[in-house]
Parts: structure tokens; sequence; C-alpha cells
């Protein structure tokens, strides 16, 4: 008795719901899945909805109908394996499209009788379908016919997305009276059309080379930077001194790019930097950059680009008494305070990467060498490649115009 | 160190991405991409600026360009069968339309009618759609009516063998009038599970002949 009790209870134990469900592992590949096809699905309606825009503009330039002529949007269906919610996206789409655009003389009409599962029985027996597929019918119940039915279908086909549409007359016959097959590659940025104004690819493009020419070749930055520098290293320098301050410098100048897609650009600049009672400065700097990111810079996500310059720094001032090889101390600190305060030109070299947005804000970070200091015992290197020390770090925030 | 370091860095600016599985992509990264070789003009038409023009007396090398894209649905997310027609849907549909219209010219003058019979309902009804734009490309009158045949009919014809089953619904079809004198259907058939070629059939005024 005993045993069969026990037997019972594990029977029960297996079959109870929890025993049925999904494995963890199952669920955790099906919650990957899901992850997986809402990824595909978001890149995935961009370009479907380019397509629709490349329909409708096409409808645009060539009419199918002479007249204003309601159309019933009979099926939308997207890629097999993406789920219904793309779908409703891309039909609210196309709606939003032609009644923007009414020159298609496409007039989408609301009909539930034609979308619906209608069941008729006559002398030639019982017929479920759906009511476009069956124009009597459809007469029967209210009188829709001499409309037209259109059919979207978006299917990921490789790396190809195809929309498929065709417009198919209600009457009994159902004739196809139209059709056209429309293709993207997964490679072809959307181009992302205002419904209300729709554009061929060629006149899209041609909008986008004006949007990039409008910028021009010159723009005006004004950069805000600042240079810190490394403390000497106590191990290999026998009698260390002070690293100068962090130095904050206000630059602008012109930057020139060699052409729209600005993969190249050079910039000439002139600053100045002023800390009452520390230290006052003027340079000039130069610099190359090469685009690392694309073949052109956009005007929808940042771009980064390798630079490479000099610059010329004169700086004056008590906080300038670090820049020489000779310690500072704070005998000479005493002793400048007394006499001509300090006065340093030097040269420096320097390699970063700048962060671009929209090409209007810049972020950037360099290492600079400066070769006439780099024996100084007042500084260290913060990084040394191929025997080259960079004594400083700079960051810089750029504004351009 | 730095040298080491500085060559890596050089090599990794001069080697041009392989889209074969390799040190630098996995297998299941490759098998995602979707790679067509193109001669150079044809790269340099469609891709302006990103492959270097062929000299005028010809380039000293020979040069391929495999031009690669990114699939939009990975390999997994659909069921394998339904992946290997979906993703040659328009080569596949352009192939039947293609048999049809090559057919003489009293059947190119006809109502061209599509039925699909395909496991999954999702993918008979791209497939039928496909079919019938690329009728449509080729100029032939297409309609949209589904020919239908009588529940007695039906529970005859499902219990037969493939080879008789299509060609007694074409005699169905035509005897009933769901298919007429002007009326042409193309059936695309996937005849077994196991494979992933459509087949094509004709049903004229009763008569069934398999086109491919």
């Amino acid at each position: 008795m005993k045993a069969l009790f026990t037997l019972m209870l594990l029977a029960l134990a297996v079959l109870s719901p929890t025993a049925l469900a999904n494995s963890p592992a199952e669920d955790a590949q099906l919650a990957e899945l899901e992850r997986a096809r809402a990824e595909i699905a978001d890149q995935v309606h961009l370009a479907a909805f380019d397509l629709i825009d490349e329909l409708a503009f096409g409808w645009n330039r060539a009419p199918v109908f002479d007249t204003p002529t309601p159309v019933v949007l009979a099926g939308v269906t997207v890629p097999v394996g993406l789920g219904t919610g793309l779908a409703a996206m891309v039909e609210n789409h196309i709606a939003a499209v032609l009644l923007e655009n009414p020159t298609t003389n496409i007039q989408l009409v609301h009909c539930p009788s034609c979308t619906a599962v209608v069941v008729h029985s006559g002398p030639e027996g019982t017929v479920v379908s759906r009511g476009y597929d069956n124009p009597e019918v459809l007469a029967e119940l209210g009188g829709t016919t001499g409309q037209h039915a259109l059919f979207v279908d978006v299917e990921a086909e490789g790396k190809w997305l195809v929309l498929r549409a065709r417009l198919t007359r209600l009457t009994p016959d159902l004739p196809i009276v139209w059709s056209h097959t429309l293709t993207t590659s997964s490679g072809t940025p959307a181009l992302l059309r205002q419904p209300d104004d729709l554009k061929s690819a060629a006149e899209a493009r041609e909008e986008y080379l004006d949007t990039l020419h409008d910028r021009g070749p010159i723009t005006i930055p004004v950069r805000f930077a600042v240079r810190t520098f490394a403390q000497p290293d106590a191990f290999f320098t026998e009698n260390p001194g002070v690293p100068p301050p962090p130095f904050a410098w206000l630059q602008t100048g012109v930057e020139i790019g060699a052409t729209d897609a600005r993969v190249w650009t050079s910039s000439l600049l002139i600053g100045g930097s002023f800390i009452p009672q520390a230290y006052q400065g003027l340079m000039g700097q130069a610099r190359v950059s090469r685009l690392l990111t694309g073949r052109s810079r956009s005007l929808t996500r940042p771009d980064l680009y390798l630079f490479a310059g000099g610059s010329v720094m004169t700086m004056w001032g008590l906080a300038t008494g670090s820049f020489q090889t000779e310690p500072f101390t704070s005998d000479a600190i005493i002793l400048a305070l007394t006499g001509q305060p300090p006065r340093t030109t030097l040269g420096a070299l320097h390699l970063g990467l700048d962060l671009r947005l929209g090409n209007r804000i810049g972020f950037s970070s360099f290492l600079e060498t400066m070769p006439s200091l780099r024996n100084s015992d007042n500084m260290g290197d913060y990084t040394r490649v191929l025997g080259i020390g960079f004594q400083t770090l700079g960051m810089e925030v750029t504004v351009c115009f | 160190m730095q040298i080491f370091v500085l060559f890596v860095l050089t090599l990794m600016a001069t080697v041009k991405p392989d889209p074969a599985p390799g040190l630098f992509r996995t297998k299941t990264a490759s098998a995602e991409l979707d790679c067509e070789q193109l001669t150079v003009a044809r790269a340099n038409q469609e891709r302006p600026g990103q492959i270097g023009e062929a000299r005028p007396r010809g380039d000293y090398v020979d040069r391929r360009v495999v031009v690669c894209s990114e699939r939009l649905i990975s390999h997994g997310v659909r069921p394998v069968r339904d992946e290997a027609i979906l993703s040659t849907l328009d080569a596949r549909a352009d192939e039947v339309a293609s048999a049809a219209a090559a057919l003489g010219p009293d059947l190119q003058s006809r109502t061209w009618l599509v039925e699909t019979y395909y496991p999954s309902v999702q993918v008979a009804s791209k497939v039928s759609f496909a079919a019938k734009n690329s009728l449509m490309e080729h100029g032939l009158t297409v309609s949209d009516r589904t020919p239908i045949l009588g529940f007695g009919d039906l529970d005859v014809i499902t219990r037969m063998p493939a080879e008789q089953a299509y060609p007694a619904a074409c005699k169905r079809y035509y005897a009933t009038g769901s298919l007429g004198e002007q009326d042409a259907l193309l059936a695309v058939v996937s005849r077994d599970p196991r494979e992933t070629i459509l087949h094509a059939g004709l049903c004229s005024r009763g008569q069934w002949k398999w086109l491919r």
C-alpha cells in the first residue's frame, strides 16, 4: 500500500504542470530566440518602410488608377519568423504614406467584411473563405464589389529584403490589375524619407550631398583644451622636481576638409591661455586628421578621427618654471617672485583620437611629446613608444561653426 | 614588445577582412554572410570608390571582388527547410514563371491561377504571392481566384498517392467548372518533406502536366 502511494506521488510529480513546463535551458533558448527576433525586426522595419516609400513614390509618378479609387488593404505579411508587431507597423506606415500622398489615387477604405472569414452555402456547396476571396458574397454582405484589394508581402531572402505588392479587382474573376516587386539589401542604408515629401533614391542622394555641401569644406572650430603633465619618475630621476600644473588653452582657427566626405581634414589654430598670477601663453597648432569610421563623415552617427600634429607654445608666468630640464625647486620659485618670471618657448608633437558628433561637437584626447624636455627632471612620461616619451596627456572639447 | 605591437597593428590595417572562417572570424559568423563574386568592372559600378579601377592595359594580377552582406535573418531563427525555400524565393518563383511563360501561345493567352502545396501555410502564401508577381512580370494574365473542390472530392483525392492525386484534382477542377476553358492553373508543389525543390505542374482543361 505504501509502495503504491509512493508510486502515485511520483506519477503526480512527473505529470504536474511544473514538470511539463520547459526546462530552464529551453526557456533560455526561447528567450534568446525572441531577443534575436526582436533585434532583427528592429533592423528590418526601417528597410521595409523604405520599400513602402519607394512603392508609394512609384504610384505618385505613375498612378495605377486615373482617378481616386477606393482600395482595401487586404493583407500585409512580414518575413516568416518575425512577429505580428512588425506587420502592424508596416500596415500603419502604408496607411500614413498613402494618406500623405493623395496623388497616388489610392484611397484606403475600411472594409471589415473583406478581411473577415465568411461562410457561404449554395447549390455548389459550402465555401469558407476570406471576404475578398469571394466577391459575390461580399456584394451580398455590403456591396463592396468594384473596389480593389491591395496585398503587400515583405520577405527576407538572404541579404535581400523583398517587397511584393499586387492590386486585385474585387469582381468574381478577381483579376490582378497591377503587381510590383522591390528589393533592397541589408548593406543599403534606409533613406528615411518624409511621408509628405517622397523622393527617388537619386533625389534623396542629391539632397544628402546638398546637405554636405551646405557645410562647405571649411569650418571654424573653437576648442577648449587642457594639458596635464606626468609626474617625474622618482626611480629614474635623482632629484625629481615639480611638474607644471594643468594648462588650459582656448584655441580657434580653420579646419579644412580635402573633400566633402571629410575623410582627410587639416586644421590650423592659434590659441591663448591666461590664468592670473600663474601663467599666460600663446600657441600655434597644425593638425592632420584621418577618418577611421566609414568612408565619409556621417550626419547621423558619431565619427572617429585619428589625428597627428605639432604645436609651438610660448608661456610665461610663475607656473611655467617647470618647463626646463633642471629641477624646479622652492628656492627657484622664491627667486622668480622677486625677479623676472620665467618664460619658455617649446615645440611639441601630438597624436590622438577625436570623436565628432554631427561634425559640430568634438571630444578628443591626445598624447604629446616635447622633445626639448625629454630629459627634464620636472616631468616624467605617461607612456613611451619606440623610445619616444609622451609627457603630456590632453583632453579637448571642440565646437565647430 | 613595442615593435611586435606595431607589427600586429600594421598587419591588422593592411590585411583585408576575409569572409571565410579563420583567425578573425568564426564559422558561425561566416555562415551569416551572404557573399557574391563580382568582376572588378561591376563592383566599381555598384560600389564606386571602394575598389580600385582596372588599369587601362589590364591589371598585373588577377583581381577578384567578393561582396559580402550580413543575412537579414540569422540561421536558426526559421525552420531549415523554410529558410532554404524563402532565402531564394525570388529565383525560384522566376524559374516557375519562366517555365509557364515558355509554354505555347495558346496557354499564354489564358488566365493563370496559382496554387501552392507546402506544409507551412505562411510559406505557401508567400510562394503563391511571388509566383503570381513573376507571372505578371512575364506578361501573363493572372487571377487571385482559388479553384475549389467539394468535400467528397477532397476526401477521395487526399487518400490517393501524389502521382494520381494531382491529375485527379485537375480533372475534378475542370469537371466542376471551377477551372474554365480559358483558365490555366499553375501548381507549385513540394512533393517530399526531405527536399527543398519546388516542383511545378500545369492543369489546363482537365489535363495535368508536370513542368519541372
